[in-house]
Formats: structure tokens, sequence, C-alpha cells
């Protein structure tokens, strides 16, 4: 490791006059190490691909295969061969179904709001100003905060007693008497609702300010020269040129949010009557409160077909391939 | 003249309130984003007895740390603290190495089954975290690698893995050819290209890559849970959320535990807040 070190530490030409001989033997080593492009790639991908292979391709074969057979996690050779039995289980079980309702519901409300929220700060942001920077940081601490963390934060806020919340509204007069918002099914997923597009606004706004960033200014000037107003501009110039922004955001969001486990865990454990229970999260359960290694796997084959899905309806409607 | 001075008036009427309208909205912002953790802190500084009341009691009358001391007594909190710095920092080498590599390869050399690699690379992103969760807690199981931190670094860094390559690549892309040229004609072969110029001048996409990975990291919930069985071996945002008994939950020791948690992730995002911003935005302007 020593000989590597001081290897590369060597002058990289070669010392004209009073270069010991073993320093030039050194540096022809070196020379020797000399790949053509295509060798030296296969050396510097090979690690990578292997390691990505390994942990996560092969798992997921591995999860497909799993989803035919029967058995226990902790039994591994207990497993036996049922063909499509799990599947069979999971489209038949209420609580998948349900669990595939939140996960949805969950998905498709929170991200476009949080697009939208993310869209308006970042409009704010996107000018030079006093504090700039700590301002940025306050505001994008939500998204730094651990979900599982945030999640006990706010169920603490939302005490059906002695929350916050509760005390805030009943102050503002919306409320007359405090609200178990945990505790009732819709209430537990609007509160989950609000507090995803709490955490995440944040993290769209930041997108969004390096999509705007990339948005020549003299375009801004020509249309104001043209007399056209604000909001024209905005829908003319800002709103098209941010589309590339918008689909990789959304393609960032979605597919976490379709994956959500720390928040409703945290949150309300799934509850009340499964009315926050997530795909990832009954699945979860199903897998280590269950042990049920195969229609776990099945129902985790099932929702990773369902986020590829998402994924290429993303990327077919949205994707335009650039001029430039 | 007085016309004038009128609209002047105005003008300036106008651009007092935008800039109140402005920094006013700014203040709503930064307190909606920071209300949270200032309640937490609130409740974790408050007598037990004033935690459970209503209406709410907002400034805690007698303030005190008997809170601090019950959770930072009780559960080995600094141990998961310590636990999480290994698994996060972990990860980060890892991918800042593994992504630096690859990124390199991808970014700048010619070579067959290119778009192959990279599509093979940026696709496992698209893949759902629970769908590799089983197989690899068997995985782990077999190679003793539960309550171990590789355990956790390995499958971290890998599921990271897409977006240190896609930071790397980017920020390659932007670097001038005449580096490297400049190199080979001072007689470094292409690996002393890469160790010896490229990666020196990469410090910055290592700084994002390393930030961005730490953090995903360090608030990663679904297989820490799961693989860190052992109360010793639990990261910190485990150890929270099963701190607490099962039917009260003690909400003052909670906040304390929970606003001590949150003091390093303050102070990171304080410091490191622009390297964040560059990191995420890296790979999204020049798509």
């Amino acid at each position: 490791m020593a000989d590597v070190v001081e290897q590369s530490s060597d002058p990289p030409i070669e010392p004209s006059g009073g270069g010991s001989t073993g320093l030039r033997a050194r540096f022809r080593r070196y020379r020797e190490l000399d790949l053509t492009e295509e060798e030296l790639a296969t050396v510097l991908l090979f690690p990578v691909v292997m390691f990505l292979l390994t942990v996560s391709f092969y798992p997921i074969v591995d999860t497909v295969w799993g989803s035919l057979h029967t058995g226990y996690v902790l039994e591994h050779e207990t497993k036996q061969f049922v063909g499509l039995q799990n599947y069979e289980q999971i489209l038949n079980s209420g609580r998948f179904w349900n669990a595939l309702t939140v996960s949805l519901i969950y998905t498709f409300v929170s991200v476009p709001i949080e697009l939208v929220i993310g869209i308006g700060m970042a409009l704010l942001l996107n000018r030079a100003f006093k504090g700039k920077y700590f301002i940025q940081a306050a505001i994008l601490f939500p998204w730094a905060l651990p979900t599982v963390i945030n999640a006990r934060i706010w169920a603490w806020m939302f005490h059906g007693e002695y929350g916050v919340i509760n005390d805030m509204l009943v102050k503002i007069g919306i409320l007359e008497s405090p609200y178990p918002f945990l505790a009732v099914p819709d209430a537990a997923l609007a509160s989950m609702l609000f507090v995803t597009i709490w955490k995440t606004s944040s993290f769209m706004a930041l997108i969004m300010l390096a999509g705007l960033s990339g948005i020549p200014s003299h375009l801004y000037e020509a249309a104001r020269m043209d007399g056209a107003s604000k909001w024209r501009q905005f829908r003319d110039i800002t709103l098209p040129l941010l589309k590339p922004t918008i689909l990789v955001a959304l393609i960032f969001r979605t597919l976490p949010a379709f994956q959500a486990f720390g928040l409703p865990y945290g949150l309300t454990g799934g509850g009340p009557a499964e009315a926050t229970t997530t795909l990832v999260l009954y699945d979860h359960k199903l897998t280590f409160n269950s042990l049920a290694f195969g229609r776990g796997s099945a129902a985790a084959t099932i929702i990773t077909l369902i986020a590829l899905l998402i994924a290429l309806i993303y990327v077919g409607t949205l994707y335009e391939p650039e001029v430039s | 003249m007085s016309t004038k001075s009128r609209s002047f008036e105005i003008e300036s009427f106008q651009f007092v309130g935008k800039k109140v309208g402005f920094y006013g909205s700014l203040l709503i912002l930064v307190l909606v984003s920071m209300f949270p953790v200032i309640w937490i802190f609130l409740t974790s500084i408050k007598q037990p007895g004033s935690i459970v009341q209503f209406p709410v009691q907002y400034l805690p009358q007698n303030p005190t740390l008997e809170n601090y001391r019950v959770a930072l007594g009780n559960a080995p909190f600094f141990r998961y603290l310590i636990n999480s710095a290994i698994v996060a920092g972990g990860t980060a080498i890892l991918d800042v190495f593994l992504g630096a590599i690859a990124g390199y390869a991808l970014s700048r050399l010619r070579f067959r089954f290119k778009l192959h690699v990279l599509l093979l690379i940026l696709g496992t992103a698209m893949l759902p975290f629970i769908s590799r969760l089983i197989p690899l807690f068997s995985l782990a199981r077999s190679w003793g690698l539960l309550n171990n931190y590789l355990g956790l670094i390995i499958p971290y860094a890998a599921f990271q893995l897409p977006f240190a390559v896609w930071i790397f690549q980017a920020y390659f892309k932007e670097l001038p050819d005449s580096l490297e040229e400049a190199g080979l004609m001072d007689g470094l072969s292409r690996i002393g290209v890469l160790f010896r110029i490229i990666l020196p001048v990469s410090a910055p996409a290592m700084a994002t890559t390393a930030i961005i990975v730490f953090i995903y990291a360090w608030n990663e919930f679904l297989f820490a849970l799961t693989f860190m069985s052992q109360d010793s071996m639990r990261t910190i945002t485990v150890g929270i959320a099963l701190y607490g008994g099962q039917f009260e939950t003690p909400w003052g020791t909670i906040s304390a535990a929970v606003f001590t948690s949150i003091i390093p992730l303050m102070l990171f995002m304080l410091f490191f807040q622009r390297k964040v911003v560059e990191g995420l935005t890296a790979g999204t302007g020049k798509a």
C-alpha cells in the first residue's frame, strides 16, 4: 500500500538528469498499466456492474422466484413451489386493495400539490437577497429531517388531546374542541398527506430552482419589452422551459412516495383501521410479522410492476427529445 | 410636477410594499419550515405536567433539563448516533469511490455497450426498495451481516449508486478535454490521468455526492429497522422510532431525544446547504 502511495507521488515526467534507476524502473511499471479506452472502461465499470448485479438485480430476480413459492422467511429450505397461488391470495385480499388505494391516494394527491407549492417557493427564492443561504438552509431543513423522526414529531403535534395543531385550530375558531386527527380514518390519511407535503415541497422547490436558473434571462427581457404580463411570462416562458425539470421532479418524487414506509410507521402505525397502511407497510407487516415469505415476495413483485408502470407512463407522456 | 412626484410616491410605496410582501412570505416560509423543530424543543424543556395540558402552554414556565437527563440516560442514545455515523459515513465513502470511477468511464471514455451499462445503472434507481428487502435479508443472514454495519452499508451504497454515478458523469462531462490531453502528453497513463488529474479536480462532485448519500443513509428506515434487531446496533432513526412505551408515550423524553438527534443535522444543513443545493441541481438543470 505504501508503495502505491509513493509511486503515485512521483513526478509524471521522468527527470532528465540524475534520475535513479529505481525511479526509472518504477516509472516504467507505471507506463505498462497503460490501457486502451475500452479496457480501462471495463476495469472501471466491472466492480460497479458486479456490485449492482449482486445487490440490486439478483434480489429482484430472487423476489420474483420466491413469489412462486411458499414458506417462511427464516426457513428458506422449506420453500415449496406453488405457482401463482401467492398472487391469487394477494389479489383476493381486501387488505392488499386497501393498501394499494392508500398508496395511490397518498402518491397522486401529495406529489402534484408538492409540485405546485415547490414552483411557487422557487419563484419566490429565485433572486438574490440578503441571507439567502441561511433562509434556504431553514427551508430545506424539512427535507433533510429523517422521515420517521419527522413522523414522531407530527404525531405529537397532531395529538388528539394535547396537540398544538388542535390548540391553534381551536384558538382560530375552526374547531370548537380538540379533534382526534390520527384516530379517525379519513382525518389520519389527510394528516399524513399534510405532513408529507410539508416535508417534501422544499425538495421540489430546490429542483425547480435549478430548472429556473437554466432559463436565459434575455427571454424575460424580450417578453417585458413586448409588454407581456407576469402571468403571460410564466405561462409562455417559465412553464414550457421548466417541463424537463418537472419531469425529473415527478419521477424523483412519485416513486419514493409510492414506497412510503417511515411516515405511516411513525405517525399512525398504519392505523386507524388500516386507513394509512401503505403498500410497503402492508408488505413489511406481511413479511416480517406473519413471516409469509411467498406472499410477501408476491406483494413486492406487484409493487415493483406498478412502480415500473408509473415510471414508463411518465417518461412516455412527458419526455421529449431535446431540440438543442 | 405634482403628478410626477405623486407617481414617484406611488411607485416607491409599491416598491416598499413589494419588499414587505417578499420578506414577509420568506418569514412565513421559514417559520412554517422550522415550527415542528421549535415545538419539539419547547416541549423538551417543559415540566412533565405542563406537557399534557389543554389549552397548550406555548412558552415553558420553569424550563427544565429533566427530559434530557431521562432520554440520554436511559437509551443507548450516543451508541445510536455513532452507529448512524459509521453506516452513513461508510456508505458515502463507498459511493464516492464507485460513483467517481463509473462516472468517469461513462462520461469520458468510448466503449461498446455504453448505453446498456448506463441504462443498467440508472434503471436500478427505478426499482422499489421493498423488492430487494427479503432476498437481501436472507443474504445478510447467511453471510452473518445482520446486526453488522456492512449489512446496511452495502445495500445503501447500491441503492444510491445510480445517483452518485449521475452526479459524477454530469460533472465530468463539463471538464475540458485539454485536461486529459495535457496529462497524456506529460506521459501519464489513462489511469494516471484519472487518479492524478481528474479525481483531484472533482472534489466538488465528491462533496455533493458524499453529503447527499450521507443524508440518505442517516435517514433510511426500512432496512435499518429490518437488519438491525440488536438494540446496540440500531441507528438513530430506528432508535427514536422504537423509543417510548407501547401504551403511554412519554412525549417529554421523546422530544428531548428527537431534538438532540436533530442538532447535528441542523449544523450540517447550515454548513453544507450550498453543497446540497448544488448536488441536487447538478443533474436536473442540464438534462
